[in-house]
């Protein structure tokens, strides 16, 4: 009788166990496959690409008007990034400085049109994700860090992901700054990359 | 020679405003020169010294003024004609306006291009108008010609001053300079 009574709680104990250990009951028929991989490009109506830099002590904001962005999820977590940059349609708002960023000591965007970040590593982190990567800026290539943020949403049945983040670059370690330019005391070597972007999946 | 003013001169502290002031206009001269002939670079920072040194114009002068309202002024000699009070009068208030508006005009032409003015690299200041570029045009050449007027301001000036001393041998020259006796 007592063992009878022993072997029924085991039993039960295990039966908990097991029901604890087991994923939640999924919410929808698609999710109880292997998690969905989508596969996100720019809405670029939506999305932007600034840079904030110091010149003269004051801070002074440009943007990249024209950049695409090609974006890797496994589930709900992303996977591989890839941006594009079109360096030449840079914009600080005001043609003078902007052709002077465009020139052969700064951006040469005749030699390098395109600035690219391509993440190969992307972990989860307290706040969000962490995307690892070369990026490549005026020829030259280096291991950066991009933290940043990412919701995917469903908007009227299509699915829809927000990212945002912000990191930065020293322009120097790009060559971004040649003869005169190499000097920071005008404008200063670290520049703030910041993005907030409206992505569209298409499946 | 006191740190105040007195009846008859102008204390240490006025002196200093008026020749410091007078140093300070020569250096944004020589570097808004120096900015025009430059580029890249060299134009960014001779034009970021520019605009540092013009607030330090502006907030002395403020400074001036706050002293000045504070202070006994030595009087104009009595022998003077009226004409001779108004036209000392009228290039005192002139020179003071503009003292005000070149560096106002300066600061908010750099607003109007979309450049904020940095102190220094101490401070960033407000921009006083939104990015504009007709305005910032128009800005420019008013900037210009009231560095225009005032170099004709200053020329009265030292007119007068000269005319006190050598002609109607007063003090009134002598008492705005350091190292003599009144």
């Amino acid at each position: 009788m007592r063992v009878a009574a022993l072997a029924r709680t085991l039993a039960l104990t295990l039966c908990c166990a097991a029901a604890m250990a087991a994923p939640p009951p999924a919410a929808t028929p698609a999710a109880t496959a292997p998690a969905a991989a989508a596969h996100y490009t720019l809405d670029a109506a939506h999305s932007s690409l600034e840079f904030t830099f110091l010149q003269a002590g004051a801070r002074n904001t440009g943007r990249f008007p024209r950049f695409t962005v090609a974006l890797d999820c496994q589930g709900a977590d992303p996977l591989r990034l890839e941006v594009t940059v079109d360096v030449a349609a840079l914009d600080t708002g005001d043609k003078d400085r902007d052709d002077t960023l465009r020139s052969d000591d700064l951006f040469a965007v005749k030699k390098f049109p395109q600035a690219t970040f391509s993440a190969t590593h992307i972990t989860r982190t307290a706040g969000g994700y962490d995307a690892v990567g070369g990026l490549t800026i005026r020829g030259v290539m280096r291991e950066t860090h991009v933290p940043f943020t990412f919701r995917a949403a469903n908007e009227g049945g299509a699915t829809v992901g927000y990212m945002t983040g912000k990191t930065v670059v020293r322009r120097l370690d790009f060559g971004v700054g040649q003869g005169d330019w190499q000097a920071t005391d005008q404008v200063a070597d670290e520049v703030t990359v910041a993005f907030k972007l409206r992505l569209t999946a298409a499946h | 020679m006191t740190l105040r003013n007195t009846t008859r001169r102008w204390g240490a502290i006025a002196q200093l405003f008026h020749w410091l002031i007078v140093a300070l206009i020569l250096v944004q001269l020589w570097l808004a020169l120096r900015a025009d002939e430059l580029t890249g670079m060299g134009k960014l920072r001779e034009l970021a010294r520019h605009k540092s040194v013009g607030i330090t114009i502006l907030m002395l002068v403020i400074l001036r003024l706050l002293w000045r309202s504070r202070n006994p002024h030595p009087p104009l000699p009595d022998n003077l004609k009226p004409y001779e009070r108004s036209l000392a009068r009228f290039t005192h208030g002139a020179l003071y306006t503009l003292l005000f508006a070149i560096p106002l005009s300066g600061w908010t032409m750099s607003s109007a291009r979309g450049f904020p003015v940095s102190w220094f690299g101490f401070l960033q200041l407000p921009d006083l108008v939104p990015k504009n570029h007709t305005l910032y045009e128009w800005l420019v050449m008013t900037h210009v010609t009231l560095v225009c007027v005032l170099a004709v301001i200053v020329a009265l000036h030292v007119a007068g001053a000269l005319k006190h001393h050598f002609v109607h041998k007063d003090d009134v020259l002598r008492r705005m300079l350091p190292f003599t006796r009144t």
